[in-house]
């Protein structure tokens, strides 16, 4: 009988994700594919490449976990559990010694604290504007019409310390053309909008104390978003082998675990201030 | 385990709650289109003793307000003030009433068969609780033809001391004098005494029954506390309110008693901060109840449990009482009864509502949540939203947060 393996979707706003571990918590295949329309039909193709990389069978698979904006429409998951907890622990996972993660997905961006155990100590997610997200710099990009790894490329090539707005995307589209008028370097464009998403994470950071990773799609491609974050946060940031499937990582190894028991129930006080 | 421990056991007084709200609305209708009777409108902590002393029956607004966002109205009337050049980040109970009133349609029509707001003789407010109802009501003033008058109490206070009272009860007395003069009316002493009398009572009452909610599993969540209050905010100074809440607080006692809880077997106890979310509060109630998270605490429902009145001066109570609250007082002051509650509930977690229109009523600002979570090693969460206003709320985003509040305390108990 071959060994079983446990899975991890993660439904994201942009592109599902699945990893697959093994008993030992080895990642041994993973896939990826756009979340289109469909978050199920997604998961079923991140999952099958998953599959193939692993050259394994569907029936191995003995538990999974779900998580990401689209969880709830993953038909394989055994349990749902929220990007927040997944990417903790699949950051953790990989840098047992970093304190922050850093998520800037497509639809949101996730500080989460954690503890010496990994635990979630603490985390903010972005407010209800794209700005400081994926979708920020890809709005951005089309209004400049160039793809985001141009943009990403032209970043690359800054030496200046422009910062643009971040608190809006539609300023930030008006303060790019303000830019351009003024005749500002489109390399030095280019880097001020990491730097903005930098600075809307260093807002989030309620500490700063240990390690930072970074995970999620932006990072994956955009070198510059982690040369910004190094720069705006003032440390090296880690970046580990499969950023953008941290949270699919995270979630299979969460998948090892058979459903929590219950802690033990505390002490049952029925105390009441007024006697009935 | 008793079987009333594993299902959600409705509150039977809910439907006592309906009748009693129908019948005050009803009367106020009826104040209003009377000749012999006056209406005022008054803010929700705003000295509505005095106003049932002179023999007004008593209207909040602000209750309206809270109907306009539950009713998911906001969203259509809120552009209807800012047409008029209020604010649309200002206060979405303003926004919304005075959209309502621009549009001509409140659903007071549907929810008890009247027209809409009673037209006030009155209007009295008090800035103990924020600016934005002194514009509220001068506006309302402006457009109906009548009074506005108010109090305007010293704000965020550390220690309330004797001279803050003094200075408060002065402005008490002032307001009696403005109104005797303008309507040709005697306060009676022996009637005000009676109102404040009436109006302690039913918030000790009121007190009484938030605190059940200390009891494991707790008979009642913030979720109804959010509804059941409207009588001690609408009926202060009346017996109706009282005798509510008697039959409420026997019947919390009753499922304590029977290990009822409003949230089948609850397993986190959570704390929250700020305004309820109106327009959500069904949703967000059910997603709690599937997290097994009673909220069993609030500041909100708290703030009007107010201190009893023991005799003596009425008027030095209410003054008091107006500058006490917790709305009114300082970081230091907050933070303590914020740490008190957390204890005196065994709370597991505390949320705070970042209601983006009402900066009043929210207190994640200024550092208190970190503050908690360092000083009581207890996981703080914060929610961006608003109490009416859904462009402020992202449902998605808020269930995450909330689902991902409860792994995090769950990862703590393992
Ligand atoms: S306290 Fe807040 S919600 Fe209430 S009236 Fe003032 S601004 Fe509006």
């Amino acid at each position: 009988m071959s060994e079983p393996l446990f899975a991890g979707v993660d439904a994201g706003s942009s592109a599902t994700k699945c990893v697959l571990v093994d008993a030992a918590g080895r990642c041994l295949g993973h896939g990826i594919a756009p979340s289109g329309f469909d978050y199920a039909i997604a998961a079923d193709q991140a999952l099958n490449r998953a599959l193939d990389a692993a050259g394994a069978k569907r029936d191995r698979i003995e538990r999974c976990v779900s998580t990401g904006y689209g969880r709830e429409r993953v038909e394989q998951a055994t349990r749902r559990v929220t990007e927040i907890t997944c990417h903790a622990r699949g950051a953790f996972e990989w840098y047992p010694q970093a304190r922050t993660i850093v998520d800037i997905g497509g639809q949101d961006t996730k500080v989460i604290r954690l503890n010496a155990h990994g635990h979630t100590a603490d985390y903010r997610m972005n407010a209800k504007c794209a700005a400081g997200t994926g979708t920020f710099l890809e709005s951005i990009a089309v209004r400049l019409a160039l793809p985001l790894s141009e943009i990403d490329g032209l970043a690359m090539r800054s030496t200046g310390r422009l910062v643009m707005n971040s608190y809006c995307t539609v300023f930030t589209s008006t303060e790019v053309l303000e830019r351009i008028k003024e005749g500002q370097p489109h390399e030095e464009i280019a880097m001020g909008l990491f730097r903005a998403i930098a600075s809307r994470v260093a807002e989030m950071m309620s500490a700063r104390d240990g390690a930072v990773a970074a995970t999620g799609g932006v990072v994956t491609h955009c070198r510059a978003m982690v040369k910004a974050l190094e720069e705006v946060l003032g440390v090296g940031v880690l970046l580990p082998p499969l950023p953008q499937h941290a949270g699919a990582f995270g979630a299979a190894l969460l998948a090892m675990k058979p459903d929590d028991a219950e802690p033990a129930p505390r002490s049952l006080s029925l105390e009441v201030i007024r006697p009935c | 385990m008793p079987e009333a421990a594993v299902k959600r056991v409705e509150i039977k007084s809910a439907e006592r709650l309906r009748a009693l709200m129908r019948d005050y609305f009803l009367d106020l209708d009826a104040a209003a289109a009377s000749d012999e009777r006056r209406v005022a409108w008054c803010t929700s902590v705003g000295p509505c003793e005095i106003l049932s002393a002179f023999g007004f029956a008593t209207y909040f607004p602000e209750n309206h307000g809270a109907l306009l966002g539950a009713r998911r109205l906001s969203h259509e009337l809120i552009p209807r003030a800012a047409g008029i050049g209020y604010c649309p980040e200002s206060c979405s109970y303003m926004n919304s009433d005075i959209g309502c009133a621009l549009s001509g349609r409140s659903p007071l029509r549907d929810v008890y068969g009247i027209e809409g707001p009673p037209k006030p003789d009155l209007l009295v407010y008090s800035t103990n609780q924020c600016r934005e109802v002194q514009d509220w009501f001068e506006f309302f003033g402006r457009r109906e033809g009548v009074p506005s008058l108010g109090i305007r109490p010293p704000r965020h206070l550390g220690e309330v001391t004797p001279e803050h009272v003094a200075l408060v009860r002065r402005e008490l007395v002032d307001l009696i004098g403005q109104i005797e003069g303008r309507f040709g009316l005697v306060l009676d002493s022996d009637r005000l005494e009676e109102a404040v009398r009436l109006s302690s009572r039913a918030s000790a009452l009121w007190g009484e029954v938030l605190a059940t909610a200390r009891a494991r599993p707790a008979p009642l969540t913030f979720w109804d506390g959010a509804v059941h209050m409207a009588p001690v905010v609408l009926m202060r100074g009346s017996r109706a309110a009282i005798d509510y809440y008697e039959t409420l607080l026997s019947e919390m006692c009753q499922r304590v008693t029977s290990g009822a809880g409003a949230v089948p077997r609850e397993r986190w106890r959570i704390y929250w901060e700020g305004m309820p979310i109106w327009p959500r509060l069904r949703e967000l109630s059910e997603k709690f109840q599937s997290l097994r998270a009673s909220v069993v605490a609030s500041t909100y429902c708290n703030s009007w449990a107010f201190a009893p009145y023991a005799g003596g001066d009425p008027l030095e109570w209410m003054a008091r009482t107006s500058i006490e609250i917790f709305i009114n007082r300082d970081e230091v002051t907050k933070q303590a009864f914020l740490v008190d509650m957390v204890r005196r509930f065994e709370i597991d977690g505390v949320i705070f509502h970042n209601a983006r229109t009402c900066p009043n009523n929210t207190n994640s600002r200024f550092g208190m949540p970190q503050r908690l979570r360092e000083g009581l090693e207890l996981p703080v969460l914060v929610i961006d939203g608003d109490l009416s206003d859904l462009r402020f709320f992202s449902t998605a985003q808020t269930m995450t947060n909330l689902e991902a509040f409860v792994e995090q305390l769950e990862g703590g108990a393992r």
